[in-house]
């Protein structure tokens, strides 16, 4: 994988969001203890770590699906308590899933569409019609829909109920989904599980795509190792819900913890 | 042959969202509208009363639970309930201000059902599916409880039964005693029409698309922003608008008066629901699709049939429309679960590309 | 106002202690009965994550089904027996034509298919056995008739024998069904099958036969049902929509456990007797019809898992 090679300006800037000492706990089980680091602007920043480190939980906190109990996180400077997923949205911070979580019932164009809705304002009343400002407004988005769609290359399936496309396809479509938004932060949560190498390759090339053309920051959740040393600017490793390792990939590699946690103490 | 689409290029993205994108498609509308319009009065008054008119009413009735039930996904079984604040509110309305239009106050009669139907919406926030369904029961028992106990709502009449009174629109009867069944139809098909299109506007837009995600994934659908509870507000307020004007047509233009309790008890909430189901969730064609299909069934059951040579009694054919609806909800959920709305897009679909098999 | 809600009703009940005790009593006798409805909720809930409509149709077809055979001329024992019989071949024809078809179909696609089901027994009961009520056999099946009246609180408090026998059978079933699931074979593999159909499939239990037994269970469960009720009024398809009213006992108790479907039972049984008679006339009365419905709501509103139900964790 070449993906490093193309041109892409390495951006250390003013950290965009910091998570500071989360601590989350279904009854008795703890998936994270005590987790601090932060997200800077125009970076791709991967969290990884072996199955049920915490990683999922993790974009789960920051984007209000979980409310953690203990610990602060800091969006653009600002701190929040209580925050709700939709707040989250509209603060530009979009995701993928690891199970897609796509509207099976919808076309293509109608999944990347609901991406629009947080800038759609039209009221009620226009609705009602379909004409003038609420036909205005739905032209004027569904050109921007459609440039997302030709820049994934998924013209063929716009009207294609989702629930009919292959994994590979659907995972692209979840990325337009949250491209549409046009978040400031996008949570890849594993988009690149259960493909083959040459949809790896992809998705590789549309990430770092959107990096450069939006200049989208991202945290990535991901298993193949070479994705992440290849991709990211940052990692941060989790185990047990612990952070055990944060640095440049490089670094990351070396640690003798994250061997200890992926290959099991005494290898 | 004649269902092609090839030569017809959209040149902006207007056209490509029309509800019609094909122009055959909008040449079969403008043809079933023509002849919904011309036909009716060559035709036995009869028919028009007990074929056409309660046809239109139900499809309306399914067209509303649909918005809730197919297109945003909870489900209520509590649509007969919902129709019948309609029509109360109707009845109130006209009783206290007889001057005004009676076909105005069947459409803001929609407004109460709306109201009362966000009221009873509220704890879809907390508690889906099944759970839903009993609060929706609830609302069903609690408003036909409120119907039969609340004399004010029927004006104190002693028989408790709404009392359709006499209304003209340009000096023609079109509700009460003296309205024929002719012009109780064009007035419902008005109606039927108008909402029917506004409808297919809603769901082809932001809030229709923001229903079905709903559906299909709420959590997915919070995290893009979508506020769940106003979404499904506004669905059950949508909804619940649609039900109340079909309750208020199905009283003052169909029913012509009477026993509003059992009018609107929990089997027609069950019989409209079944109309969305084996029409197809999610389709307002298929709305009008299983209106169609569960209005005639009995229908033909009780006249066809004899008529046909084939005697059965009032009672049995009663028994055998039972059975075939439930054949028909098994079979359809089974066999295709979009309902007949599906049929029918397949069959366009082959048609389309006829006589190829791709 | 405020009086006549909050106050008074409490007075009366303080006032005439024997009549509170026979309001208990009656709601008790009308909460048995929705848990046992509750019940067959429950079993098939349990095993095949369905939530079965047709539960109430099944008590009032049993029912049909075993007045009918022995207006025909059946002795009321064999009739039973026939309808036990009808009640597996019922069970097994909805394993084979309606559940079979629609595994792994998404739970409301299922609960609507129960409504088809519904219908399908409506019709086919109508048309076998006509349409009017009928008269449950009482004294063939050797059920007691009659009352006892006890003295006590300084008033008269009445038991109907048949309603003491109902609270007794049903204690019996609920006591079998137990001995049941935890000591046969069946039983273990039902309790498999509810954990988890794949895991259980994987150890090699069948579950379209566990699907045939949970419903022939759930069958029988309705006739013992519809004998009761049957008992007290009258065989009829308006107990139908009575049976709606477990759909609030089984949010009360949750939809997988037993217990809370006898809890939950009891609760909206007591709960709708006692606001009928206290507090019904403040309203005009009637609100037996709705106010089940309306406790469940409010609980749900507090407590969305039921009595005994787990905390729901949201995943994604």
């Amino acid at each position: 994988m070449s993906a490093r090679d193309l041109p892409r300006d390495p951006v250390p800037g003013e950290t965009l969001l910091r998570v500071d000492g989360i601590s989350l706990a279904f009854g008795g089980v703890k998936a994270l203890t005590d987790v601090s680091f932060d997200i800077r602007k125009g970076e791709i920043r991967a969290i990884i770590g072996p199955n049920g480190a915490g990683k999922s939980s993790m974009l789960n906190c920051i984007n209000g699906f979980y409310q953690p109990q203990q610990g602060r996180i800091a969006y653009r400077g600002v701190e929040r308590r209580q925050m709700r997923p939709h707040d989250a949205a509209s603060q530009g911070i979009a995701r993928t899933f690891q199970n897609i979580a796509l509207f099976r019932g919808m076309s293509t164009l109608d999944n990347i569409m609901t991406g629009r809705l947080l800038k759609m304002h039209v009221p009620f009343f226009w609705q009602l019609w379909r004409h003038g400002p609420a036909m205005r407004e739905e032209v004027e988005h569904r050109r921007v829909v459609e440039s997302i769609i030709e820049f994934l290359e998924i013209e063929h399936i716009r009207k294609v109920p989702v629930g009919r496309l292959p994994y590979g396809l659907q995972k692209r479509v979840e990325l337009g989904r949250a491209l549409a938004m046009e978040p400031e932060l996008l949570l890849l949560d594993e988009p690149m599980a259960g493909m083959n190498l040459e949809e790896k390759e992809d998705m590789c090339r549309f990430i770092l795509d959107v990096v450069k053309q939006y200049g989208t920051t991202i945290a990535l959740i991901e298993h193949d190792m070479g994705v992440v040393m290849d991709l990211s600017d940052r990692v941060v490793v989790l185990d047990y819900g612990r952070k055990i390792a944060d640095g440049s990939p490089a670094e990351v590699k070396s640690d003798s913890r994250v061997i200890d946690a992926y290959l099991g103490v005494g290898h | 042959m004649f269902y092609r689409e090839a030569g017809q290029f959209k040149t902006s993205y207007q056209d490509d969202m029309a509800v019609f994108p094909i122009r055959q498609d909008r040449i079969g509308v403008a043809i079933i509208l023509a002849a919904a319009c011309a036909i009716p009065p060559f035709l036995d008054n009869f028919v028009v009363g007990t074929v056409l008119v309660p046809f239109l009413v139900f499809s309306l009735a399914a067209v509303g639970l649909n918005l809730l039930t197919g297109y945003t996904g909870l489900l209520s079984l509590g649509t007969g309930a919902f129709m019948g604040v309609g029509a109360y509110a109707c009845y109130k309305l006209t009783t206290i201000f007889p001057g005004v239009n009676i076909l105005v106050w069947i459409l803001v009669s929609g407004f109460f059902a709306a109201a009362i139907g966000v009221v009873f919406g509220l704890p879809s926030l907390r508690i889906k599916g099944f759970y839903l369904a009993v609060a929706t029961l609830a609302a069903q028992f609690f408003l036909e409880w409120c119907f039969v106990r609340i004399p004010w709502l029927f004006n104190y009449n002693i028989s408790g039964a709404i009392e359709v009174p006499n209304r003209s629109l340009f000096g023609i009867p079109v509700v009460g005693p003296n309205a024929t069944p002719l012009t109780r139809y064009y007035a419902i098909l008005a109606i039927v029409v108008a909402l029917t299109w506004i409808a297919s506007n809603i769901v082809r837009g932001r809030i229709g698309r923001m229903w079905m995600a709903v559906r299909d994934m709420d959590i997915a659908a919070e995290l893009m922003g979508i506020r769940l509870l106003r979404a499904k507000l506004l669905a059950f307020a949508v909804s619940s608008y649609f039900c109340g004007v079909a309750g208020a047509v199905m009283m003052f233009l169909w029913y012509g008066g009477g026993e509003a309790k059992d009018a609107f008890s929990i089997n027609l909430s069950f019989t409209i629901l079944f109309m969305v189901i084996i029409g197809g969730l999610g389709s307002l064609t298929g709305a009008f699709f299983g209106a169609a299909l569960l209005h005639l069934v009995p229908i033909f059951l009780k006249f066809g049939l004899p008529a046909l040579g084939f005697p059965i009694g009032g009672a049995t054919a009663e028994h055998l429309t039972h059975i075939i609806i439930g054949a028909l909800i098994v079979f359809f959920l089974i066999v295709e679960p979009h309902g007949l709305a599906r049929l029918w897009a397949t069959a366009k679909q082959k048609l389309r590309l006829w006589p190829f098999p791709y | 106002m405020l009086y006549n809600v909050f106050v008074d009703p409490f007075v009366q009940m303080a006032d005439m202690p024997d009549l509170l005790v026979q309001v208990l009593w009656e709601g008790t006798v009308a909460g048995v009965l929705y848990a046992l409805i509750a019940l067959g909720f429950v079993l098939i809930f349990k095993a095949s994550g369905v939530f079965n409509f047709a539960q109430g149709i099944m008590v009032v077809f049993a029912a049909l089904t075993l007045v009918g055979l022995h207006e025909k001329g059946v002795p009321a024992l064999l009739a039973l027996a026939i309808t036990v019989g009808v009640m597996y071949a019922l069970a097994w024809s909805i394993e084979r034509v309606v559940l079979r078809p629609l595994v792994n179909q998404p739970d409301i696609i299922l609960f609507m298919a129960t409504f088809g089901i519904t219908y399908l027994i409506i019709g086919l009961g109508e048309f076998i056995f006509g349409g009017r009520p009928k008269a449950m056999i009482t004294d063939q099946l050797f059920l007691p008739r009659g009352a006892i009246d006890v003295h006590m609180l300084g008033g008269r408090v009445t038991f109907q024998k048949l309603d003491i026998a109902a609270a007794v059978i049903a204690g019996l079933m609920v006591l079998l069904l137990a001995v049941f699931f935890q000591k046969t074979r069946i039983g273990r593999a039902l309790r498999a099958v509810a954990d988890s159909h794949k895991a259980a499939l994987s150890v090699g239990i069948s579950l379209n036969q566990i699907w045939v037994v949970v419903w022939f269970t759930a069958g029988l469960v309705a006739l013992v049902t519809g004998i009761m009720w049957g008992a007290r009024s009258d065989v009829s398809f308006g107990l139908q929509i009575i049976a709606l009213k477990a759909l609030p006992v089984l949010i009360l108790g949750g939809f997988t456990s037993v217990p809370g479907a006898i809890i939950g039972g009891l609760i909206i049984g007591i709960g709708e007797k006692m606001g009928e008679f206290y507090w019904g006339p403040l309203v005009g009365g009637g609100i037996e019809s709705w106010l089940a419905y309306l406790i469940a709501l409010i609980f749900l509103l507090f407590r969305p898992q039921g009595l005994f139900g787990d905390k729901i964790i949201e995943r994604i």
